[in-house]
């Protein structure tokens, strides 16, 4: 199987700021590839050089096995995070259009675009004027305008910024279909549970620099998981606590709102720990925590990640267990 | 090309499918047929007659009873038919239309009751009389309302001195003093002064011995109409025809053009600013968005084109000028439409690519309206001398020279044929020029944004690209 797209040395600077810097990337035929970092970390930047819409400074790429988008863009569907609709024309025009843009078939567009529609719970916007549409609305209607083509390469540059979770929803399940069809599928994101949530490979990337580019398996593999949560069925004073720390495995104990937090040394059994607990106290919840993204990603960058943590709080709101790993 | 198509499709129907575009293109036709066929009746309904007196000073002896004879209700009478019947005879030579008995007989109507006989009536004022008494009931007028007790009031005042009647030792006549209330209907103005002049012209004929009535008859020239010889035969010569010609093949060139320009401008802002750039440039270039926005506001300026030609050709023929109209003309009128577009829609494009909203576009309009309409400050001199060295200079000089070239060509005089491809050659190397600057200019403006761009910035991008 070829390579959807194959980075190679790639660097871009935009005046004194480098966006990328010497990247190198191979996106295989069919992958679900998520694009994950922070708000300016050159996620667009690098889209737009495999869309061929900027050119790199040095380096080269390949999209499809040619070495501009721009010859394949017929197979290319590409919804870019600066994204509009043209607000007098109508919905079914303005898909009709895009449609034909992309080379879709005239005989067949227009019931390709209502089917479309349809699918996406916007049947009856076919004659609105695009205007008319909420912002959500607007959304489905460019990712239609994306995938109408039924594009071998598609590229979402935010897929769910600005989407409501019933859309979110939505919106994971085409990409799924998508990537079932055997399509390959990129997507960005800053938040980083979509990611977590769908895609098979994760490509991060921070002020520029790749700094983690493997398939979703070998990420977990590589953070395996060191904390088990608890939460006891009694109220947290009259669990007795103290002893567990002095459990096999078990590096520290953290007292969070509802309940316990065992940090595990790195040659603990989970199981091990778990059942030993049980033994001692009545459990309602207990799982073994996998390390978010978010906390992978602020792991791998290490000290910069005070800087960061309030970024992502201002992002989607504050997230006590990656306070937790901070501090740790 | 598809794609090129489908953009240039979608750009002419978005323009032209607004209800804005409609009503800019119909409605000044509408207002124009409306004010035409509501002139009768306005007319009907002119400014009441000027009543009032003329005060008449006579130290010659000789003027003040002439005068007043020229302003009996007779006189004046026969003097507005007389302009009336002047008026329908220049009216049926401008517009042959009025053979027809009916149109005649309503203009006849409309000048009649737009030419009401002024009611005036002579005051014959002693010699002695005091001059600032005199002009006193004239200063009372000023600012009343005209038509309360109309008849009464002094509107003008004429003083004749002797020596206007009688020539000094020296030899030559004194003129006449003429006092005016402000605000005088300017053919009354004339009217009374024309008499003045007639009746102190009669008065000198006499004291020489001489009969007016008879020396008048012998130096009244009738008018005689100009006639223009040419191979086909001879013509009336109108000359403010010829003079309109080359206007409305200039404007008709410069409104198409600007309006389609303009349009251009207005889309490539919205879809910078609507953010709808990105999502374009996913399915075609920059040069094929280009291209097809350029292509389809050509449609949208070659429709206005085409209702403001059929509708001036269609008036030269419903008047019976079509021998005014050199078709030659026409076709070169679409050849600099097309060239002249394509210099004007580049500029547009490239602006509208580089700025982020309409404001930041007209900062850098300034200077492209301003050479744009040179031609509109140049079309009267031009087409009154259209082989000037000035005129010829202009023809070469892109972007303006389509506009030069259409006014010369439909100006009075013939212009040297070989002129007429140097022209277009270079009007066409303004053109290419043009489209390639914009075509760098929009490949990195379109995705700018942020400061608003100088030109020193477009400059900046066309090397970059």
């Amino acid at each position: 199987m070829t390579d959807a797209i194959q980075i190679r040395g790639v660097t871009k600077t935009f005046g004194p700021k480098v966006a990328v810097r010497n990247l190198d990337l191979t996106i295989p035929q069919g992958s679900l590839y998520g694009f994950i970092g922070p708000n300016g970390a050159g996620k667009t930047t690098t889209i737009r050089m495999i869309m061929s819409i900027i050119f790199p400074d040095k380096g080269d790429l390949e999209v499809l096995g040619r070495t501009s988008a721009l010859d394949s863009k017929d197979q290319i569907g590409y919804l870019p995070e600066e994204r509009g609709v043209y607000r007098k024309m109508r919905v079914g025009a303005f898909l009709n259009f895009m449609g034909r843009l992309k080379g879709v078939d005239a005989l067949h567009l227009d019931r390709i675009v209502r089917d479309w529609l349809d699918r996406v719970g916007l049947k009856d916007c076919y004659r609105k004027k695009c205007e008319e549409l909420s912002k959500g609305m607007q959304q489905k209607v460019q990712f239609i305008a994306a995938a109408i083509h039924k594009p071998q390469l598609l590229i979402l540059d935010e897929p769910f910024s600005g989407l409501d979770p019933v859309n979110r929803r939505l919106l994971r399940e085409l990409i799924m279909e998508q990537h079932r069809a055997g399509h390959t599928v990129i997507f960005s994101t800053h938040a980083m549970f979509e990611a977590e949530q769908l895609c098979d490979h994760l490509f991060m990337i921070h002020k520029g620099d790749k700094v983690l580019d493997l398939p979703i398996g070998e990420v977990w593999r590589k953070y395996d998981p060191r904390t088990v949560i608890i939460e006891p069925m009694e109220a947290l004073h009259d669990v007795d606590s103290s002893s567990w720390a002095s459990l096999p495995g078990v590096r520290e104990v953290q007292q969070g709102g509802r309940g316990f937090d065992l940090r595990l040394t790195d040659d603990a059994d989970p199981s091990a720990v778990m059942e030993a607990v049980t033994r001692t106290t009545r459990v309602r919840r207990m799982e073994i925590k996998r390390p978010s993204l978010e906390d992978i990603f602020i792991d791998l960058v290490g000290g910069e990640a005070a800087g960061l943590r309030a970024e992502l709080e201002a992002e989607h709101g504050a997230t006590p267990e990656l306070t937790e790993v901070a501090r740790a | 090309m598809r794609k090129t198509l489908a953009v240039a499709w979608r750009e002419f129907w978005a323009t032209v499918g607004t209800k804005g575009f409609i009503l800019g293109v119909f409605l000044p036709l509408i207002i124009m047929g409306g004010a035409l066929s509501l002139m009768p009746i306005l007319m009907n309904k002119s400014a009441p007659a000027v009543t009032g007196r003329i005060g008449v000073i006579d130290h010659s002896g000789a003027v003040a009873d002439k005068l007043a004879k020229a302003f009996s209700p007779e006189e004046l009478k026969k003097r507005t038919e007389k302009r009336v019947k002047r008026r329908m005879e220049q009216a049926g030579q401008m517009n042959p239309a009025m053979a027809d008995e009916k149109t005649k007989r309503q203009a006849e109507m409309a000048l009649q009751a737009m030419y009401k006989a002024p009611e005036l009536s002579v005051d014959i004022l002693g010699p002695d009389t005091d001059l600032d008494a005199a002009k006193a009931p004239i200063m009372e007028v000023a600012g009343k309302a005209r038509d309360a007790g109309a008849a009464h009031q002094r509107l003008a005042l004429a003083v004749i001195p002797a020596g206007a009647v009688k020539a000094a030792e020296t030899g030559g006549f004194t003129p006449y003093e003429f006092f005016i209330a402000p605000k005088l209907d300017p053919e009354v103005q004339d009217d009374i002064r024309e008499q003045i002049s007639r009746a102190v012209v009669d008065a000198r004929l006499e004291a020489a011995g001489l009969e007016a009535a008879s020396v008048r008859s012998i130096i009244e020239q009738p008018r005689s109409e100009t006639r223009v010889v040419t191979k086909e035969g001879e013509r009336s010569s109108n000359e403010v025809a010829a003079l309109l010609m080359p206007m409305g093949f200039m404007m008709l060139l410069w409104i198409s053009v600007i309006t389609g320009g303009q349009s251009l401008l207005s889309s490539t802002v919205e879809e910078k600013g609507s953010r709808i750039m990105e999502v374009l440039l996913s399915a075609v270039s920059p040069m094929q968005l280009m291209v097809g926005k350029i292509i389809g506001q050509m449609g949208v300026a070659l429709v206005i084109l085409l209702v403001y030609a059929a509708l001036g050709v269609g008036s030269l023929a419903a008047f019976r000028q079509m021998h005014m109209l050199d078709p030659m003309n026409l076709v070169y009128l679409a050849v600099f439409f097309v060239l002249g577009f394509f210099m004007v829609a580049s500029m547009m494009a490239a602006i509208g690519s580089a700025v982020n909203d309409i404001r930041e576009a007209q900062a850098l309009m300034g200077p492209v309206m301003m050479v744009l309409v040179i031609p509109m400050v140049l079309w009267m001199p031009i087409s009154r001398n259209p082989n000037s060295t000035f005129a010829q200079v202009c023809s070469y000089l892109p972007p303006i020279n389509p506009f030069i070239m259409v006014v010369r060509l439909a100006g009075s005089e013939e212009i040297p044929a070989w002129q007429i491809p140097i022209s277009i050659l270079t009007a066409l190397f303004g053109a290419v020029v043009s489209a390639w600057f914009a075509a760098k200019v929009f490949r990195i403006g379109v995705l700018m944004y942020g400061k608003p761009p100088n030109f020193r910035t477009l400059l900046k991008w066309v090397r970059m690209a």
